[in-house]
């Protein structure tokens, strides 16, 4: 149940969320609610090939048809040397193609009309001549030496793009050399897409009287694009304003810059008015970035009581045809090396080899802190088979491998310094709350009477909070993050974070943080995001990073507001400021009960009456530079029961507990599970984009690319431990990300223990029912 | 992609089957769905044939074009274009044979298709190429049964290699 927003002491209280009147009612403003006069709409003509020669492209129908202003190909940005752009990773990539076309949907020419329906009318009179050429839609047919190159501008005539690894090769080989027992797995994690409700678009508004630029844009990190589109254009960045209004979703898919703002931007430069383009649910699917597509190798050496040594994993990461993958700057395999999870490993060695296919580009961290993801999935997939090899249950192979509460602060062999967590703790509450004990006896006796039921387990540990600004940058801006708050003569506030929340409800729990250290209610903190001319600078939201970040900024910000407010509160109860005793919501006058004045009252008097030689006002910015990332992790248990005749899964239960430190919100914190695990669900049972050999997708629309709704949607289970974190301003650690990073391997680790009597020891995501089916008729088991 | 092939004995002689199959004005009638017929010379012609998989409809552009690799046994037709954003890239092959009473029509079909109608068609693009594919050539058995003269009579045998 919902708290009111006039709660005083909000901290950790379930809080209605402030968005939601505005949002559950239709009211939230998005960019293609962004209506301007003189507007013109941007369609965006897409390559039929995955690979092809662009003999000639003939724009002569399209440019006579009627309402269209304005075509642009690839040569006429490459006039402007605007036809690459810069991507995160470092690499380069096409706004639109010159000379030939890497992937299919690739940009290939824009027409700019009066109607969105004239666009899309005169892009289908675009003629365009292809050459086709070989395609590679497979990373290791990439890599082979006959392989055709399909970067033609690198100088690196390879498919190769980086090698990148982790740990301690020789001490790892050496552990290997003497282990008495051996696993290995190689682990898919499919090519997904974080498939936001709102897709990517923008309104692109060149002022000419002005000289401003303001860009309405689908971001997750405003600040970030304002810089990207500075660089790229070399317009000035003060005459840039970048406006993200409501997201629709982002999980990842909104961070990078993307083709169709640069060319609206253009197009908008050229014709001297605002111009919008909004992509279709293809092109989403299709064009935007996509997540994960790596290739997983991995080997514990273990004892033959269970305990593990060393872990070797080799990973094939298919980056597509640009290296665009959202990573900080110097990890281009993200935080893959944290994969040997909540284990305590002697040693570890991790390498990731990225490569060049005809395929979309991506590698977004989709609900997910760079890579963790499949890290997490691999380990703790990777474990179970452990637990089958050497006949153990899967939960006493992990109480017997954690790594244990008085180890923290950890270092882990891969170089990794965990906060805090008690995983016997977390693990052994999901236990007694599932009943696992019962489970395990109904299970042994429906496996007498050959019913198939499964139980998974998976113990996480991801890392968030990117970051330490010495370890993390993006293009060489530090990852820290920022608040502003300021006060209003009568005590209410308006604060500014340099994220930006896409459904996280940080207008809600960066109040309540706010509230807590001033002593306000929620109610009195208005919290505004997505501005650039207004917000301080900021690295955006995604990677669960605006709680351990711009959360920090915020309590450390109301904090320095604080220490200003005691001085004035000491002038006004006229005492020393030694004297004054702040309560949490007052501060009054020691030894004299009685005399107090709240927050209110001190922010009057900083604008009325401050004492002599103070500067007046109550404000203040702080630029949070955390001092290491947070690690939350999680016991999550699936119970499932397959059907024998079609090979169906059905989730019976499914409970996570997590430990995200100190919870500000915990109802959030549910709801954010609640989506989190219907995503990881997603991702176990129904998604994934093939390519076939000529590089046509294969899942570019929601008939093939699966989104669970409400009707497939099992019911969920949540409890929680609190661990806080040592060096977090209030002990949070964030928790958006969790459940997309634990589930998966819940969900496949209770479906192949429901298997594992057959010798089932693993199946590739995602686990379609025929897949189930296949290796139910491989064993007689139905027909 | 994609290759079928397919097989077919007509009661007819190897000839007159020749003449029709290295016709354009005459296999071009072959092409299943077809609006628009325009032959632009001997070996070449340009077809706009209405194609549907899934959910997309629309038209294709195609232009084909013959060339004799065995005179009056073996040709092959590459055909080219497409239409909504979509590309067809075909290359069939032909060889007659003289088998008893009749002639052996051999064919082989590789074809690649990209964009959207390759895409969006999911998994229903590979029966729907495989049955246009096979409608060409039955058309074309068809039309070889019309010929007049010769009472002419069939048998067939279609595989699909997917």
């Amino acid at each position: 149940m919902a708290l009111p927003q006039t709660e005083l002491r909000p901290m950790g209280k379930p809080i209605g969320r402030k968005e939601d009147p505005r949002l559950i009612r239709g009211k939230g403003h998005y960019v293609d609610d962004v209506m301007l006069p003189n507007m013109l709409y941007l369609c965006i003509v897409r390559s039929p090939y995955a690979h092809a020669r662009i003999r000639r492209i003939d724009t002569s129908a399209a440019l006579a048809a009627p309402g269209v202003k304005l075509v642009l190909t690839g040569e006429d940005l490459a006039e402007m040397n605007l036809a690459w752009m810069p991507t995160l990773a470092g690499d380069q990539q096409m706004v639109m193609a010159t000379g030939k076309v890497l992937f299919q949907y690739q940009e290939v020419a824009a027409v700019v009309a009066e109607t969105r329906a004239q666009a899309e009318d005169a892009a289908q009179l675009i003629e365009v001549d292809y050459e086709p050429l070989p395609v590679v839609a497979d990373p290791f047919q990439a890599l082979e030496p006959d392989a055709p190159i399909l970067r033609e501008d690198k100088e690196k005539k390879s498919n190769h793009i980086f090698h990148w690894e982790a740990g301690d090769r020789e001490e790892t080989e050496a552990l290997f050399r003497d282990a008495p027992v051996v696993v290995k797995q190689n682990v898919r994690f499919p090519r997904v897409h974080p498939a936001p409700l709102e897709p990517c678009g923008c309104v692109s508004d060149w002022d000419a009287a002005r000289n401003k630029l303001t860009l309405y844009v689908t971001s997750q990190a405003p600040h970030v694009h304002r810089t990207v589109l500075a660089m790229v254009s070399g317009l000035p960045e003060h005459q840039i304003h970048v406006i993200s209004p409501d997201v629709g979703g982002g999980f990842g898919n909104k961070v990078p810059v993307y083709p169709g703002y640069v060319i609206a931007t253009v197009a908008s430069l050229k014709l001297g008015v605002p111009v919008k383009w909004i992509e279709t649910r293809t092109e989403n699917i299709a064009s935007t970035h996509f997540a994960r597509d790596y290739h997983m190798t991995a080997e514990i050496a273990a004892r033959e009581d269970g305990k593990v040594l060393a872990l070797r994993v080799k990973t094939i990461a298919d980056h597509g045809a640009f290296d665009a993958a959202a990573d900080p700057s110097k990890f281009p395999a993200g935080l893959f090396s944290i994969v040997t999870g909540s284990y305590d490993f002697k040693a570890a060695f991790v390498e990731v080899d990225g490569v060049y296919t005809n395929k979309a580009p991506g590698g977004v961290a989709y609900r997910c802190s760079f890579r963790v993801t499949e890290a997490s999935y691999l380990i703790e997939r990777v474990m179970n088979i452990l637990a089958q090899r050497l006949k153990m249950d899967p939960a006493e192979l992990r109480l017997k491998n954690f790594i244990r509460k008085e180890q923290f602060p950890y270092h882990s062999p891969t170089g990794w310094v965990y906060d805090s967590g008690d995983y016997e703790k977390t693990l052994k509450l999901a236990l007694e709350r599932i009943g696992y004990e019962e489970l395990r006896k109904e299970q042994a006796e429906k496996r007498a009477r050959g019913e198939l039921m499964g139980i998974g387990i998976s113990t996480f540990t991801e890392v968030v909070g990117a970051g330490p600004a010495h370890q993390f940058d993006i293009v060489g801006i530090k990852m820290f993050d920022s608040a502003q708050i300021r006060f209003h003569p009568t005590g209410k506030v308006i604060a500014r974070l340099g994220v930006r929340h896409q459904g996280q409800g940080h207008e809600t729990t960066f109040a309540q943080i706010i509230a807590e250290e001033l002593g306000l209610s929620a109610d009195d903190v208005l919290i505004e995001e997505g501005d650039t001319d207004t917000a301080p600078y900021g690295l955006g939201t995604y990677a669960s990073r605006s709680t351990p970040t711009a959360g920090g900024a915020a309590a450390l910000c109301a904090r320095r507001i604080r220490e200003k407010a005691r001085k004035i509160a000491a002038h006004l109860l006229e005492v020393g400021e030694d004297d004054v005793v702040w309560d949490g919501v007052a501060f009054s006058a020691k030894g004299l009960p009685g005399r107090a004045v709240s927050m209110k009252d001190v922010a009057f008097a900083a604008y009325t009456n401050v004492p002599e030689g103070m500067e007046p006002g109550l404000e203040a910015t702080y630029y949070y530079n955390p001092p290491n990332l947070t690690f939350p992790n999680g016991a999550y248990i699936a119970v499932v029961d397959i059907d024998k005749g079609t090979g169906a899964v059905k989730v019976r239960r499914f409970l996570a507990v997590d430990d995200c430190g100190n919870v500000i919100n915990p109802m959030v914190v549910e709801g954010q599970v609640h989506g989190g695990v219907t995503e990881g669900f997603a991702i176990a049972f129904m998604q994934d984009i093939p390519y076939d050999a000529d590089g046509n997708c294969l899942a570019p629309n929601l008939m093939d690319y699966l989104v669970p709704t409400s009707a497939d949607t099992p019911h969920w289970e949540t409890d929680r431990t609190v661990t806080p974190s040592p060096h977090h301003p209030i002990g949070a650690k964030g928790v958006g990300e969790s459940p997309n990073v634990g589930s998966p391997a819940a969900f496949v680790n209770a479906v192949v223990d429901a298997l594992s009597p057959l010798g089932v020891e693993h199946i590739d995501m995602p686990i379609f029912p025929w897949k189930v089916w296949n290796i139910l008729r491989e064993h007689g088991i139905t027909e | 992609m994609r290759t079928y092939e397919g097989e077919f004995t007509i009661e007819q002689p190897r000839e007159k089957i020749w003449a029709f199959v290295t016709d354009p004005h005459k296999m071009g009638t072959c092409i299943p769905d077809l609006i628009e017929l325009n032959v632009e010379s001997e070996t070449r012609f340009r077809s706009l044939v209405k194609v549907g998989v899934g959910p997309v409809r629309g038209k294709f552009d195609l232009t084909s074009e013959l060339t004799v690799t065995e005179p009056g046994k073996a040709a092959s037709l590459s055909i080219r274009g497409g239409g909504m954003g979509s590309g067809v890239d075909m290359k069939a092959q032909m060889e007659l044979g003289d088998v008893d009473g009749g002639t052996l029509l051999k064919w082989r079909c590789d074809a690649v298709i990209s964009g959207p109608i390759a895409s969006l068609g999911g998994r229903l693009i590979d029966n729907e190429a495989r049955k246009i594919t096979e409608k060409v050539f039955a058309n074309l058995k068809n039309a070889l049964l019309a010929l007049p003269d010769e009472e002419v009579a069939a048998t067939d045998k279609t595989a699909d290699q997917g």
